[in-house]
């Protein structure tokens, strides 16, 4: 009942949104967005989307619900093998089916489709410019597009199809600077539910597998300056967010973990010493809608990727000074 | 089987009914893997900590390691202070003996069953101290760290033949995914 009064409270308040929306300020642009935002994590919904990237496509199943205090979402891939991600709240766990095993993987889930966009907007709107678009339909229902302009040339653009009646965001999809689409996620079927049972939270047990715990050892935070390295002049708009050392598979000694964002794409940075005995590797690539470069400071191997354009890769590879 | 496994779980069996079911588990390796494994995926959906891989075969192959010592004492003289977990390990093997003892000289009278369930029971403690001793102890999930690491360099190419190593982008993915990397990941990953 309580998804149903919200689901009322954001109908009304997006379509007065919508009505005015050619003449609409930049501030109610941002509104819109902040409404999606909320209405990810705050309604009641089930459906399907399809999600594209580079070569590959994919269906799943989602059921999202809110009882007025906590979120649980199950995800099930419809497509190839049966991944499953079930969240409550930020927790995610994983099954994830490999050859004869389903693997349980626990996360922390952050920007899950629907829920894209950050709770708080202040970064992204430093970095990227808002604008309004046509109305389209989406999954059977009608969206209004929004605009998400990079303000320099470190980051993709994006595009929003956002429901004028339930606020959620419907579509999404990343461009370069070119205009190539990068990825996309869409809704081919969309419905918000009015249920109180949480009996669908569950994966399908499938019992001629076995379920074992996935082996990795979990990244620790890691919050000490190190003494062989800093980092100097960040690319514009991108922030620090987590810094950990973590195994990285065929590596003997913890890697140090650096995540950047600009609010809306991810940058990593990987430091390790060079090994003795084992060429370092210099090198850049984009594979799909992530740019990967590695390079050599003093006697560190420096390794970059995200979902950024490769200026962005370069200049967070080349921020790292080595301190001798 | 499978269902009434999954039954006794959910306390839709009573345990004086389950006799069968305790000794099907006992003979039959897959009903046995089924009991675990509802646990485990019981326990993550609670979110309770759950063990490691295999942590049932690793613990009974470290006690199968340890030596086996008659006096309790002997154990605190001989072993260096350092390794705190083989102390507590052994104390805590002691407690297993003792218990097993105790239900050797009561097994008469009772069913088989409860003297299973029994050193299962004890097993648990044992396991709890083994567990509790590991996040106390900086060496060990090095150890683990290592174990993991020589299973892993077997299945995972060291880069991708498309140019971005496969183990930076799983670890990039893993703490800082994006929306489509939760439905869609590298053919390397995936295996």
């Amino acid at each position: 009942m309580k998804g149903f009064v919200l689901a009322c409270l954001f109908a009304s308040a997006i379509s007065s949104a919508s009505q005015s929306v050619l003449a609409a300020s930049d501030d109610e642009k941002w509104q819109i967005l902040q409404k999606a935002a909320l209405a990810a994590h705050a309604l009641s919904y089930q459906g399907i989307f399809v999600c594209q990237s580079g070569q590959q496509s994919k269906s799943v199943q989602i059921k999202h619900f809110f009882d007025g205090q906590n979120e649980f979402a199950r995800n099930v891939l419809l497509d190839g093998s049966p991944r499953e991600v079930l969240s409550q709240g930020g927790d995610l766990i994983i099954y994830n089916p490999k050859n004869e095993k389903i693997v349980i993987e626990k996360r922390r889930g952050q920007n899950m489709f629907p829920a894209v966009l950050p709770a708080n907007l202040a970064a992204v709107k430093q970095s990227y410019t808002v604008r309004t678009g046509d109305i389209e339909r989406v999954a059977g229902r009608e969206a209004q597009i929004l605009f998400l302009e990079p303000k320099d040339d470190l980051r993709y653009s994006y595009r929003f199809w956002i429901d004028t009646e339930y606020g959620l965001i419907l579509k999404s999809v990343m461009f370069n600077s070119r205009n190539e689409m990068m990825d996309s996620i869409s809704f081919t079927q969309l419905n918000l539910v009015n249920t109180v049972d949480l009996d669908w939270f569950k994966p399908k047990i499938d019992s001629k597998k076995n379920y074992v715990m996935e082996d990795e050892v979990p990244a620790q935070a890691d919050y000490n300056p190190s003494p062989h390295w800093m980092l100097k002049q960040l690319p514009a708009g991108y922030r620090k967010v987590d810094q950990m050392l973590r195994m990285v598979h065929g590596k003997p000694l913890p890697v140090t973990h650096v995540v950047f964002s600009d609010g809306l794409a991810s940058v990593s940075l990987f430091i390790e010493p060079v090994t003795n005995g084992v060429k370092p590797r210099a090198g850049h690539s984009v594979v799909g809608n992530t740019s990967f470069y590695s390079s050599v400071a003093g006697y560190l191997q420096i390794t970059v990727l995200g979902e950024v354009p490769e200026a962005t890769v370069a200049a967070i590879a080349n921020s790292v000074v080595f301190i001798k | 089987m499978t269902e009434q496994i999954s039954a006794l779980l959910d306390d839709e069996i009573a345990l004086e009914d389950a006799e069968h079911l305790m000794a099907g588990m006992q003979t039959n390796g897959h009903a046995g893997d089924v009991w675990s494994q509802y646990h485990l995926i019981g326990d993550v959906m609670r979110g309770a900590s759950a063990l490691s891989p295999n942590f049932k075969q690793n613990l009974m192959a470290k006690i199968d390691l340890e030596p086996t010592v008659l006096s309790p004492n002997a154990a605190w003289i001989n072993e260096p202070k350092a390794f705190n977990e083989s102390d507590k390990l052994n104390e805590a093997r002691n407690k297993k003996q003792a218990l097993e003892e105790k239900h050797k000289s009561s097994a008469t009278h009772l069913p088989v069953v409860w003297s299973v369930a029994a050193s299962f029971a004890a097993v648990m403690v044992v396991g709890w101290m083994v567990l509790q001793t590991q996040v106390g102890n900086q060496a060990a999930p090095a150890m683990v760290a290592q174990a993991a690491l020589s299973q892993e360099v077997a299945t995972l190419p060291a880069t991708s033949e498309q140019g971005v190593p496969a183990e930076y982008l799983m670890a990039h993915q893993a703490s800082a995914p994006s929306a489509s990397s939760y439905y869609i990941q590298s053919a390397s990953y995936t295996e």
